[in-house]
């Protein structure tokens, strides 16, 4: 649907013209390329126009849609209905503070300034649910602002490394928050 | 209209042959009735079978016309005159001519009369409103002179149309030229709306015609037409272009745009509004749907098989005692081999956030990208003990203006999360979070 003006041929008219047509021959292809994709993909076809592969297309999804409910309701009710099973079937878990025991590793924290406003921060925790957690509630209850973080986990300990930047105003005393995380730690 | 119009004896048709000209003549004088077709379409139905053609209408004209032959026996002269008459300007000269129809005022005195000598019980009583229609309709006549302007092949179409009129019978001298080419062009794809062109500009000149009568009633079917809108633009302009094939391009191409909004719709993450996006955004939504759809079935499969286990090794606990433990376990290990890999991979984003979950078996890695923040770290590892992922490996930091953090966690055994539950869930913290916390310029 493009309309074709007739100008007067300027050097600089053909230039504009024969860029938009281009342009526009550009902008079309995609478009039909793209419907070609669309129609490859979409299994029930009736007619082979562009308004038909839309209406197919719309159709297709609202299908793919309700077959993801239905499997995820059926997941969900099989789920309750074996919930006293699971309790009776447990991989073992790795002990963590046993593992750490093993190793040798010992929980810590390190604090330590970098040009007066930044914080290297290093900890090194029993691995337990919900222990990352608590110790980025602490991280944002102190004013912390990430500028990155690096935490792995490796037999049954946790390590985070992170530099991080205040917030509020001044900073507050390096051992004094070495104090607050070692106490956060214990209480994992 | 069409379709009603078709109800004449086909049968007719061989007999009316040397009939055709009296055809054109009655069809002109039955304009000034079109302003208020209904009315008299319904008369005709009453008096006519169904025959839905072309050829049928011409039979039927034909057939009106024979008729018409029979009551005016001496009046055959007077034919010859208005076959002569090929000119819509002279109309008035017909008045004259007709006199011994004893017509009243109307510019076609013929026509009232006529029905009188048909005594078709049903019809006549449409004698009066035929009167009454001719009388009115200024319009009609303004559009009759925008007719005259045309060639006589149009000028036979604008009979052509008018002989579509189910107030046939009322007919009138004819001319036998025009009718021949009317005749001649019915078979030819009639009311093809705005298609063949085999015929000249007979149909779509005709379809136009009926247009521009259209527009003083509804009374077409707008489904003829396919469109409702302004009738006034429709009809042939004066410079002879196709308007009516504008507008069904017009309508085409709305139906087409409601279609690609509605596509939009459907698509979680709707980003530009242009077509060729729109159609992107749907094939990668339906490839997201489709890995949704396979990774469930297969964690369904998982679930079912460990149900089955579970239900075995309850079983032989009362039959094998000790050998259980050693039992059990190799059995959860198998649901882990190739062919029931469970993977997705899933792509969301959000206004200002932007989430990439794929699994792998259970394996869960999910990629955040977020507008500067705080605290978000702290929310995403509260979502993700939520939905029981045990989280091992964490690392990002700031980029510029954003967030950008991976995160590496393990599903619990057993679990049906899934990834677009993870995502979603991810992207709605997210956007609750940027909603209840202001933006500071500090950040």
């Amino acid at each position: 649907m493009e309309k074709r003006k007739h100008i007067d041929s300027d050097d600089e008219d053909d230039k504009y013209k024969s860029k938009n047509l281009e342009a526009e021959r550009r902008r079309r292809k995609k478009l039909n390329d793209r419907l070609l994709e669309l129609r490859s993909l979409v299994p029930i076809i009736t007619n082979m126009n562009k308004a038909t592969i839309i209406t197919d297309a719309v159709t297709y999804i609202e299908e793919l849609q309700r077959h993801v409910k239905d499997l995820s309701d059926q997941l969900l009710e099989m789920d309750a209905n074996c919930v006293n099973e699971k309790e009776t079937t447990k991989i073992e878990e790795i002990d963590s503070a046993k593992e750490m025991k093993t190793w040798g590793i010992e929980p810590e924290v390190q604090v330590t300034s970098i040009d007066g406003t930044r914080l290297w921060i290093k900890i090194v925790y029993q691995k337990v649910k919900g222990g990352f957690t608590k110790i980025m509630e602490a991280m944002s209850v102190l004013g912390f602002e990430l500028t990155d973080i690096s935490v792995t986990t490796s037999k049954g300990a946790i390590l985070v490394t992170s530099c991080v930047e205040g917030t509020r105003g001044g900073l507050p005393d390096v051992d004094q928050i070495k104090e607050l995380l070692s106490e956060i730690i214990k209480s994992i | 209209m069409y379709e009603e119009i078709g109800c004449f004896d086909l049968s007719n048709m061989q007999q009316q042959e040397g009939l055709i000209q009296a055809e054109d003549g009655f069809s002109q004088t039955h304009i000034p009735n079109y302003s208020n077709p209904t009315f008299s379409m319904e008369e005709h139905l009453n008096y006519n079978q169904n025959h839905p053609t072309q050829q049928d209408v011409a039979a039927a004209v034909l057939e009106m016309e024979f008729q018409q032959q029979i009551m005016q026996q001496g009046e055959t002269h007077l034919m010859q005159e208005i076959v002569n008459d090929s000119n819509w300007q002279e109309m008035s000269n017909f008045n004259g001519n007709m006199n011994q129809y004893s017509l009243p005022e109307t510019p076609y005195p013929t026509t009232p009369d006529l029905l009188n000598m048909f005594s078709l019980p049903r019809c006549s009583s449409s004698t009066a409103s035929l009167l009454h229609s001719a009388q009115k309709s200024p319009n009609f006549l303004a559009s009759l002179g925008r007719l005259g302007d045309l060639n006589p092949v149009d000028g036979a179409l604008a009979s052509a149309s008018v002989v579509y009129d189910p107030l046939l019978p009322l007919n009138l001298p004819p001319q036998p030229p025009l009718l021949r080419e009317l005749f001649h062009s019915l078979p030819h794809g009639g009311y093809a709306m705005g298609g063949s062109r085999t015929s000249g500009s007979l149909f779509p000149g005709v379809v136009d015609e009926r247009d521009v009568n259209g527009g003083d009633g509804r009374h077409f079917d707008n489904g003829v037409f396919g469109f409702t809108g302004d009738m006034d633009c429709i009809g042939k302009n004066r410079d002879g272009n196709d308007t009516k094939h504008l507008t069904t391009e017009r309508h085409k191409r709305v139906l087409l745009n409601d279609k690609f909004m509605s596509l939009r719709s459907l698509v979680p993450n709707p980003t530009k509004k242009d077509r060729a996006s729109v159609v992107g955004d749907a094939i990668e939504y339906i490839n997201e749907l489709k890995r949704t759809v396979n990774e469930l079935k297969v964690l369904a499969e998982k679930k079912r098989s460990c149900k089955e286990r579970l239900k075995r090794a309850k079983r032989g606990d009362d039959t094998m005692e000790g050998n259980i433990d050693t039992g059990s376990l190799d059995d959860m290990k198998q649901p882990y081999n190739v062919s029931s890999l469970r993977c997705s991979w899933l792509h969301r984003k959000s206004k200002n956030t932007e989430v990439d979950v794929r699994i792998v078996d259970d394996e869960v890695t999910v990629k955040l990208v977020q507008q500067k923040r705080i605290n978000s770290l702290l929310f995403v590892s509260k979502v993700l003990e939520e939905l029981q992922l045990d989280l091992h490996h964490v690392s990002g930091g700031l980029i510029g203006d954003y967030y950008s953090f991976l995160f590496n966690s393990k599903l619990c055994e057993g679990s049906i999360v899934n990834a677009s539950a993870i995502a979603n869930k991810l992207i709605e913290v997210m956007d609750k979070q940027y909603a209840a916390v202001p933006p500071t310029s500090s950040y």
